[in-house]
């Protein structure tokens, strides 16, 4: 269907074209407790494409996508490129081009073995060492190969294969007749027993003290700490700010050169688009308009260094080395993690669903479990929430010299937002 | 008109009977879902316009389902050849089976579930709408759009942006085992205004959104729907914090909404009954809310964006009754799970797509009005707020924790609205208390359904919700 799909593209008279194929090829487990509740496998191709429009008089450009199925007819499949063509002369955009090739990339298919990337994801949860106190409820396992091939009418043909793994847990831990339950997510490239095993071992630590936490105090505005991958969230609102159709769309005002922040009280942050981490699910050599990704600081000490973003947005910005990024690193800070937790602080390492919203700047999170520190000793507390705005808060924000790595992001393994708002239940 | 069913699906119709009848001679259960359902989405802002083929739910693929030795196995593919069924068996058959001698090489016990019934029935069910996605005439729709987003921003120099999306999804699904023959096809729609408003670097949105059983000729409703999505985004750049504390409240029908999905809807999701994962299982004949509470979820109590004829697993939709005047009732269903707990299922197993597992997930999930009107309800707060729009929420259906996102709160004091404004604001508490405060309820009731909902952090499916005014307490930060 690809080669039918092109050669349509090819002999087409749209003004530029990208497609891009997935295969994916998938094994998934569900357990209940360690029984296996269903097995399944996927093999599926998805073969996107999106054609241009440019106006006779040139100054619009338009697009418009669909994918085609690979059961589609050739005349099926020719009518919907055809009807693209159409849809694409409805939508008036300023015009912009598309990447070009970039000989320096090259390309990445290394063979992956779903079998055995399943088989140790298997074994590392059936050897997960429980209690009569502390176990688990139940997990699913997700193990992927992917073989994306990108191409444009710029000439970009480009091909790379990479595993993409999940495994979601659910903990409980129990005594005295309570049962408490813990969520957790672990993505990565192929299954990293040794890291699996530890963060499953800390949920259950965290379970045990979720039992015997007391009611939040209300605390008003409390100092509060971040040393779980919730800290993701606090530094993709700064990526966030960086992307071109945030700065093009007037919603972020960060400029090149300039610092983010009118005065730092804490720690300048620095953060990098990184190619690479180690078993990050999201290793790319290509973005997903075909640009090459590749190392770049985009804040450094505070300052705003790149911009990251789609061709489209990051054309009308004037900008020509940009791409779409993965992976995240952010700089360690000053501070030991030992440091930052001197009290009185709230260090919450279980939300319902910690938020920050890029748009606003403000943040949300219910308390599932958090240790409040008043200086002289430290309870585990639960209940109540946190709220503030990055707008006041990215000016006092402490960071450890230690960094963690969380799939596709690093992050220093202790974060400390000053002034935050804390609703207690007490 | 009625919504027809897909001509591709039609096609493959006789293939896919055969593939069951081939995979049966080697499988106690076989079933097939296959789907192809196709749409558009328009997006209109003043700094950019997008065309697209696909929304949330447009999927074109198939999905085995067999069993044999009491353990369930599936195989989603979509390079189905109907021409040749035995080939695509003989794949699935060596799929499972390499999959099988893995796990038995690391000793996985299977969690053994009985055979799903396989009772005779036929079903062909076409929906109407008024206009098909597939036949709307884009053109206009676009220059409609734009005209919308240009008149939202004429409204005020700080508006930044005035985004307004429309899209349209024609499903069609064909389930087939051995006795069951079941076909579906409807149209759902749905549309939105998101307005972007900046004073001093602070920014601010409002959002409106509509939809439908029906198709594009819903959109209409969303020129009422931008005026006021503006107005919120300018008056939300005046608001300031909320004092945290424990307030009165009146809620939106869209805010009940967001309540009625996060509180005792995925709390009653049977599929985390069978894990131990939901408090509620130890509920049913208790009180769990006020006499005023009475809550329906199913895919026949609304006609809205999920308002299938049959679930994804063959099941035909319902209308559950789960909370009933305080006292909790029922759950809802997918047929594994209810093979697993003893119980009927109750149409409410869904995919994310084709390639997803089923799991028990929400429908149409509405609280049933009440005689007070809204006046009265303001009038009977001492201080407190009236509390509009979401942005998100979160169950805990363990613990029975809640927490909701929501967009802002409009003070009240001796009865009346001061004008004050407060956002944004974190709604969290305990949802026995939150429905056990329910004192008062509006005969006014609205169902929404541009939202999305996950299964933890995943598997996205459509659902609406929705209900009338409530009064009740709650904890604001």
């Amino acid at each position: 269907m690809l080669d039918t799909i092109l050669s349509f593209l090819r002999r087409s008279t749209v003004a530029a074209w990208e497609v891009e194929d997935v295969i994916t090829d998938g094994w998934e487990f569900y357990f209940i407790r360690h029984a296996l509740d269903q097995n399944r496998v996927k093999h599926v191709e998805h073969i996107s494409v999106k054609v241009f429009h440019l106006s006779d008089d040139g100054e619009t450009m338009g697009f418009a996508s669909c994918e085609i199925p690979p059961t589609a007819s050739e005349e099926d499949a020719e009518a919907l490129i055809n009807s693209l063509a159409y849809r694409a002369s409805l939508v008036k955009n300023k015009p912009f081009t598309l990447h070009k090739p970039d000989l320096a990339a090259g390309s990445s298919c290394p063979s992956i073995n779903l079998e055995n990337a399943a088989g140790a994801f298997l074994r590392t949860m059936r050897d997960v060492p429980e209690t009569l106190e502390e176990d688990i409820n139940s997990y699913e396992i997700f193990v992927s190969s992917r073989k994306r091939r990108f191409l444009n009418s710029e000439g970009i043909d480009i091909e790379e294969v990479y595993p993409d793994s999940m495994v979601e847990v659910v903990v409980n831990a129990r005594r005295s007749g309570r049962e408490i339950e813990l969520y957790r997510n672990f993505k990565s490239g192929t299954c990293d027993d040794v890291s699996l095993r530890r963060d499953l071992l800390r949920a259950m630590q965290t379970g045990r003290d979720r039992l015997v936490a007391e009611p939040t105090p209300a605390l008003g505005k409390a100092d509060v700490l971040f040393s779980t991958a919730d800290s993701r969230e606090i530094y993709s609102y700064f990526v966030d700010r960086l992307n071109t159709a945030f700065v093009y769309r007037k919603m972020s005002d960060w400029q090149l050169g300039q610092s983010i922040c009118p005065s730092f009280g804490g720690d300048r942050l620095s953060i990098s688009a990184v190619r690479e981490l180690p078993n990050s699910s999201a290793n790319r050599i290509y973005d997903t308009e075909g640009a090459m990704i590749h190392d770049v600081l985009l804040l450094e000490n505070g300052v705003a260094r790149h911009y990251i973003g789609n061709r489209m947005f990051s054309s009308y910005l004037g900008l020509e080395d940009t791409f779409v990024p993965t992976n995240f690193a952010v700089s360690g800070g000053t501070w030991s993690e030992a440091e930052l937790r001197h009290g009185p602080l709230l260090e919450v390492v279980e939300f319902s669903d910690f938020q920050v919203d890029a748009v606003t700047g403000d943040i949300f999170g219910e308390i599932r479990l958090a240790y409040w520190n008043d200086g002289e000793k430290t309870v585990p507390v639960t209940g109540g929430s946190i709220s503030g705005s990055m707008l006041t808060l990215v000016g006092n924000m402490f960071l450890s010299t230690e960094t963690v790595q969380y799939n596709n992001w690093v992050v220093p393994s202790a974060t400390l937002l000053k002034g935050v708002t804390v609703t207690g239940i007490a | 008109m009625n919504a027809p069913f897909s001509a591709y699906l039609s096609g493959i119709r006789g293939g896919v009977q055969e593939l069951v009848r081939f995979l049966r001679m080697k499988y106690d259960y076989v079933s097939v879902l296959a789907t192809d359902s196709c749409g558009f989405a328009v997006r209109i802002s003043q700094r950019s316009r997008s065309v697209s083929s696909e929304t949330m739910t447009t999927e074109r693929g198939l999905v085995v389902r067999v069993c044999r030795e009491r353990q369930y196995s599936e195989v989603a593919l979509n390079h189905f050849d109907a021409s040749s069924p035995a080939s695509v068996a003989a794949e699935v058959e060596k799929a499972v089976e390499q999959q099988r001698s893995l796990l038995a090489s690391v000793g996985t016990q299977s969690y053994f579930t009985p055979l799903l019934p396989d009772e005779p029935l036929v079903l062909f069910a076409e929906k109407e709408c008024e206009i098909l996605p597939e036949q709307t005439d884009l053109k206009e729709l676009v220059d409609w759009l734009t005209i919308l987003s240009d008149k939202g921003m004429s409204h005020s120099p700080e508006l930044l942006d005035c985004v307004v999306t429309a899209q349209s999804t024609h499903i069609c699904k064909l389930f087939l085992t051995e006795n069951r023959d079941l076909s579906q096809s409807y149209v759902y729609s749905e549309g939105t205004v998101v307005a972007v408003a900046n004073r001093d670097g602070r920014t601010q949105t409002g959002y409106e959104g509509v939809s439908g059983l029906c198709g594009p000729e819903l959109f209409s409703q969303l020129e009422e729907k931008a005026e006021k999505s503006v107005a919120t985004a300018l008056e939300l750049l005046d608001a300031g914090p909320i004092e945290p504390g424990e307030y009165e409240i009146i809620t939106t029908p869209e805010v009940s909404g967001l309540i009625a999905h996060e509180a005792f809807g995925h709390g009653v999701e049977m599929d985390m009954f069978v894990k131990n994962r939901a408090l509620g299982r130890e509920y049913f004949g208790k009180r769990v809310g006020s006499d005023l509470v009475t809550m329906h979820e199913g895919a026949l109590c609304a006609e809205d964006v999920t308002s299938y004829a049959f679930d994804d697993e063959g099941t035909l939709a319902g209308d559950v009754t789960e909370i009933e005047n305080g006292i909790l009732r029922n759950g809802i269903c997918d047929a594994l799970s209810a093979l697993r707990l003893g119980v009927a299922p109750t149409g409410n197993g869904k995919r994310e797509n084709f390639e997803h597992k089923v799991y028990t997930r929400m429908t149409n999930t509405i609280f049933e009005s009440g005689k007070d009107s809204l006046e009265d309800m303001i009038a009977s707060v001492q201080y407190g707020y009236l509390l509009e729009g979401v942005e998100s929420g979160m169950e805990d259906p363990k613990h029975w924790g809640i927490q909701c996102i929501i967009k802002l709160g409009r003070e009240i004091r001796d009865g009346k609205l001061t004008g004050k404004v407060v956002a944004p604001i974190i709604m969290t508490g305990y949802v026995p208390d939150l429905l056990g405060n329910i004192s008062m309820c509006s005969p006014h009731r609205e169902v929404f359904g541009t939202g999305g909902c996950g299964k933890g952090y995943k598997e996205w499916v459509k659902v609406s919700d929705g209900g009338p005014y409530l009064k009740t307490k709650a904890r604001l930060g």
